[in-house]
């Protein structure tokens, strides 16, 4: 204020209204005070302006940015999860429209009627659980965008809550994809199945954009090849009002521009080399045992046709909501269920044979046509080691021996040969380390040496474990998906694969990004004549009266193999539990096999676990399968021929399931209360709709 | 001469209507009024509500009549002003006793046509009593005893007991600023106003713990930590420091402020208009807003000097403090600096209780400011 403007004020404010009192003196006094009280307002407006610059210019651009932030909802749009096909095509893991109803806490909390009888009737309509509304309870006050309520939810739930919407707020249904594995529980261990992260995985995986209710593979390729399934998800941008309403097109234009939608990428599909048709012929091949593994390669490349593994599970119910009594029935199952069994290693028995009858020959220590004498025992140490035929083989060269897997003529040979140079043969046949096939945390098996017993046996190392090694007894773990690899190098003359599982990936539109090409793990160096006496001796056992597999020879396909009953009996080792005991001892069987024996395209090997006398229970299993699959009817169509395996299997899983509620009711307590009346819903609801189905 | 006659007596009618009409407080009250008006149409379009056509009404209601009271003889609302004040309190009463409840206090007479808000008029009672009460007394010499103004004092405390009880903290500390600053104009002994302070000071406490509802310390203990905050009330104040910040320098533009458009500010028409205007005009437009308030204080303060009787100058001065402390506390309040007490802004807020209050007030100046014959 200049000094001519302060005078002009002052003279305004002198009081000149001539009032009563208005002398000199007072005018002063009184225009001092006017003067005061100006300077007081515009001291004071000049604080409010201060503090308005601050804000709005100063800081002007953090709440623009708020304020931007307050109307932009980033909708995350989850991606379709790649597919998996089998060899032909036939698909194995789709995703399917799933209903999940969604709350967004910053809406749900903020309104007029209360958040608690909002939660009152979402309860009603979708039946919550209290473990569930504890939960929501918990989640809902922490600062999450959003929360699971509950997925795939019924039409009916979709549509009460769409009419209840505004007594729900904030409770949102969206449609999103579910996985859906249309062979249930066959191929189960392979494919895997989806769990929802949580917990400490949340935060270990967050950087890597997952977020509360995501899926992540759990098992099978499903949890190894993860990255490549899963996709990268979209964002749908929205402005958004206070309420949480989103708001219109053209008003989303106007306020954040174009770029308001970024497409998710589906996930990468997976075609493998599996055969659905070869898994539903082995499923139904091994209907009538209970545990074990069946492996089927192709021995010309190393493919893997089938990996299939008893008991199995539905991957279906662990992927959505699995009941507490299947949970619970898995859990308790002796035969683990859980457990993929190709990759798991067992005690070979006989078909670790094929071991020692190179070893003796690429030792020098027998000719092919030399003979070892079977009395039906070994003289061993002042023990007696003996031959599981108590008569005895007499007079066995090395294809003598295999056929009728006489246990003689490789105690002699492990004698004089000693274990270490019996696990060198092993480790050729790629015993005792993983195949590489990159699923399950496949067993490495065991290929037990000096060094190894000296280390881990319990009297350190005795020379008579070289004769139990060498018949596939003792400390020697194999799985059956190695017996397999190990035969196939037999059937293609001495190719040892890595098993080629995965064909190729492509993106959704079938483009192919990646091939897998066949790869050789090493070439098994063998003379042409002992590897034709092995092959002799594996064709003699199905094929000559002598051969243990003799009894269920096939008329139409011939086939070669090796029978193995492999004895688990190890007294005072393996503590029991007493009802499994009688289980738990039986002999495992074992048949590894390959067919057509002069040109071989398919190597097969069946574990039954505890599943009694490789001759008598395994083989008619592999038999069955090499039946069956070179029989099949080509002239009609694979999806025709699919389907009606698929649909035996339904009816016999269905069979089973009541066999198995029968056997609930008998053997587990009744539920508390909560849990079983839904669960019995559940149960009769599938029941009815397979009669239906018929 | 009939034609001549005729001519002067009309001149006369109208003359006399008109004359001495204080223009400029008018013209700076209109500018106030249609900067509300226009501000309260972007309020509406926010909610779809018809906020910008009842105030227009009310305002040109307010401003005839306020126009027509000027008219009277001021000293009208001299001789009457204990009676007005009387009826000031017995509305109050009437509050207490039947009055109607929103949001948890007791405030309003439902009238059908609005809301009174007998409070609001309690601003101005305080005004004309403390104006009648000073002309009766003259100071001595260096101002007033306590003695001299303890009946006042009982008289201003007895109406804002009742606006505390309803309970109401934001309006009952403005009247009690805008009787203060009207009390310490006039000149208070040193003595007297230490005494004063000292009783003020010493009585906080019995206020705290029996004089204020829980929602009122509440409030005070928001504005302490607003940010952390998880009150409605601070989500409130953040929102509305949002959209204050979020105007920058020149505004978003007309209707086009996300904060009010999109409902993120609750009671963006009436406590928090500002908030409103501030987002679409920024800071630009908050300095014209202030500027406008600048004047209207400065122009009362005008009318005050230059009032013809001491009653005026009180007047003047009264009205200057009320503007004042409402602009003050209001933009304070909205821009996270003051708690929030909800009080609206003049001119701005929606609300038609406060508008009538205000306009009176406006009468009582153009009363004022109007020269008479003595």
């Amino acid at each position: 204020m200049s000094k001519s403007d302060f005078l002009l004020v002052s003279a305004a404010f002198s009081g000149g209204g001539g009032g009563p009192e208005n002398d000199s003196k007072n005018g002063d006094r009184y225009r001092r005070r006017y003067l005061g009280l100006i300077a007081i307002a515009f001291f004071a407006f000049f604080l409010l302006a201060s503090r308005l610059w601050y804000l709005q210019v100063l800081q002007g651009e953090k709440y623009w940015r708020a304020s931007t932030e307050n109307i932009i909802r980033d909708i995350e749009i989850k991606p379709a999860r790649g597919r998996v096909f089998d060899r032909h095509e036939v698909i194995l893991a789709d995703n399917r429209p799933s209903y999940d109803v969604y709350l967004v806490p910053s809406i749900f909390n903020k309104r007029i009627n209360t958040p608690s009888k909002s939660l009152e009737r979402l309860t009603e309509i979708l039946n919550l659980t209290s473990d569930e509304i504890a939960q929501i309870d918990k989640l809902r006050n922490r600062k999450v965008a959003e929360l699971v309520v509950r997925r795939d939810v019924t039409r009916a739930q979709v549509a009460e809550l769409e009419a209840s919407s505004l007594q729900v707020p904030g409770v949102e249904v969206r449609a999103n994809a579910h996985r859906y594995y249309p062979m249930h529980s066959v191929g189960a261990h392979v494919l895997g199945f989806l769990g929802e992260i949580h917990g400490d995985e949340l935060t270990e995986t967050e950087r890597y954009g997952y977020g509360q209710g995501d899926y992540v593979g759990r098992m099978g390729l499903e949890a190894s090849f993860e990255d490549i399934l899963r996709g990268s998800p979209g964002l749908d941008r929205v402005v958004v009002n206070a309420k949480g309403e989103v708001q219109g097109e053209a008003e989303t234009r106007f306020l954040i521009g174009e770029y308001q939608h970024v497409s998710p990428v589906a996930g990468r599909d997976l075609v493998l080399t599996l055969d659905t048709e070869l898994m539903l012929i082995i499923d139904e091949a091994m209907r009538d045992r209970t545990a074990g593994a069946v492996v089927a390669l192709d021995p010309r490349d190393g493919s893997v046709l089938a990996l299939y593994s008893k008991p199995s599970f539905n991957p279906n119910s662990w992927t959505g909501r699995l009941s507490r009594q299947e949970k619970r029935r898995n859990d308790s199952d002796p035969y683990k269920p859980m457990l993929d069994k190709t990759v798991n290693s067992y005690f070979p028995g006989s078909v670790f044979k094929i071991v020692g009858s190179l070893a003796a020959m690429g030792e020098g220590l027998m000719l092919p046509e030399d003979e070892a004498y079977c009395p039906g025992y070994y003289r061993f140490g002042g023990r007696r080691f003996r031959c599981w035929k108590y008569a005895g083989h007499g007079h066995t060269d090395v294809v003598e021996a295999l056929a009728g897997s006489c246990d003689v003529y490789y105690y002699k040979v492990a004698e004089q040969m000693g274990i270490d140079k019996v696990a060198e043969y092993a480790w050729k046949f790629g015993f005792g380390e993983q195949t590489g096939i990159g699923i399950n945390n496949e067993s490495a098996g065991r290929v037990p040496t000096k060094e190894w017993h000296r280390k881990h046996g319990p009297d350190g190392y005795q020379y008579g474990f070289a004769l139990n090694t060498i018949i596939g007894q003792g400390d020697t773990l194999t799985s059956p998906l190695q017996v397999a690899l190990a035969y196939a190098a037999i059937a293609n003359g001495g190719d040892l694969y890595y098993p080629r599982l995965i064909d190729e990936v492509r993106t959704r539109q079938g483009k192919t990004l990646f091939e897998f090409e066949s790869r050789r793990r090493k070439h098994i160096d063998m003379a042409p004549e002992h590897l034709e006496a092995i092959r002799r001796g594996l064709w003699a056992v199905v094929n000559e009266d002598k051969g243990t597999a003799n009894a269920v020879k096939l008329k139409d396909v011939e086939v070669a193999g090796k029978t193995g009953t492999a004895q688990v009996h190890k007294i005072g080792q393996v503590r029991i539990a007493n009802r499994d005991k009688d289980f738990r001892l039986r002999d495992h069987a074992w048949f590894a096999s390959y067919a057509p024996a002069d040109n071989p395209e398919l190597v097969i090997v069946v574990f039954l676990q505890h599943g009694g006398h490789g001759g008598s229970d395994a083989a008619p299993v592999a038999m069955e399968i090499y039946d069956k699959y070179f029989s099949r009817d080509t002239s009609r169509p694979l999806t025709s021929r699919v389907s009606e395996l698929a649909a035996h299997r339904a009816l016999r899983e269905q069979q089973q399931r009541r066999e198995d509620l029968e056997k609930d009711k008998a053997v587990l307590p009744p539920d508390d209360e909560s849990d079983a009346s839904p669960d019995m819903d559940d149960v009769s609801e599938d029941e009815q709709m397979t009669e239906r189905g018929q | 001469m009939v034609w001549q006659d005729d001519h002067r007596r009309a001149k006369g009618v109208l003359g006399r209507l008109f004359s001495g009409v204080d223009w400029g407080l008018l013209l700076i009250v209109s500018l106030i009024g249609g900067v509300g008006i226009i501000n309260l149409y972007s309020a509406a379009v926010a909610v779809g509500k018809p906020y910008h056509i009842t105030q227009s009404i009310a305002m040109l209601l307010g401003l005839t009549g306020a126009f027509a009271l000027s008219r009277f003889d001021r000293r009208l609302y001299q001789k009457w002003a204990y009676v007005l004040y009387g009826a000031v309190i017995v509305l109050l009463m009437i509050v207490m006793g039947w009055g109607k409840i929103l949001n948890g206090s007791r405030r309003w007479i439902d009238l059908g046509v609005f809301l009174l808000q007998p409070s609001e008029l309690l601003k101005l009672g305080v005004i004309l009593i403390t104006g009648r009460y000073f002309l009766d007394r003259e100071p001595s010499e260096n101002g007033y005893t306590l003695r001299e103004l303890w009946k006042l004092f009982a008289l201003v405390g007895l109406g804002v007991f009742f606006v505390l009880k309803q309970p109401d903290l934001g309006t009952s500390l403005t009247i009690l600023a805008i009787f203060m600053t009207m009390v310490l104009f006039e000149g208070v002994r040193l003595s007297s106003l230490i005494g004063l302070a000292t009783t003020i000071v010493l009585s906080l406490p019995f206020v705290w713990t029996f004089g204020l509802e829980d929602y009122q310390k509440g409030r005070v203990m928001t504005f302490l930590n607003t940010e952390e905050g998880q009150h409605d009330q601070a989500w409130q104040v953040r929102q509305s420091i949002i959209a204050f910040g979020s105007g920058r320098l020149i505004g978003k533009g007309y209707l086009e402020g996300t904060q009010i458009q999109k409902g993120f500010v609750p009671e963006h028409e009436n406590d928090f208009a500002a908030a409103t205007w501030a987002e679409e005009h920024g800071f630009l437009g908050m300095l014209l807003l202030l500027s406008l308030y600048m004047a209207l204080i400065v122009w009362s303060l005008r009318i005050s000097a230059n009032a013809q009787d001491r009653f005026g100058r009180h007047i003047g001065v009264g009205m200057a403090a009320f503007f004042f402390w409402h602009v003050l506390v209001n933009i304070g309040m909205v821009t996270g600096s003051l708690p929030v007490v909800g009080l609206p802004l003049p001119l701005m807020s929606y609300g038609r209780s406060n508008l009538m209050t205000v306009l009176l007030g406006v009468a009582l100046l153009l009363n004022t400011s109007k020269r008479v014959k003595s």
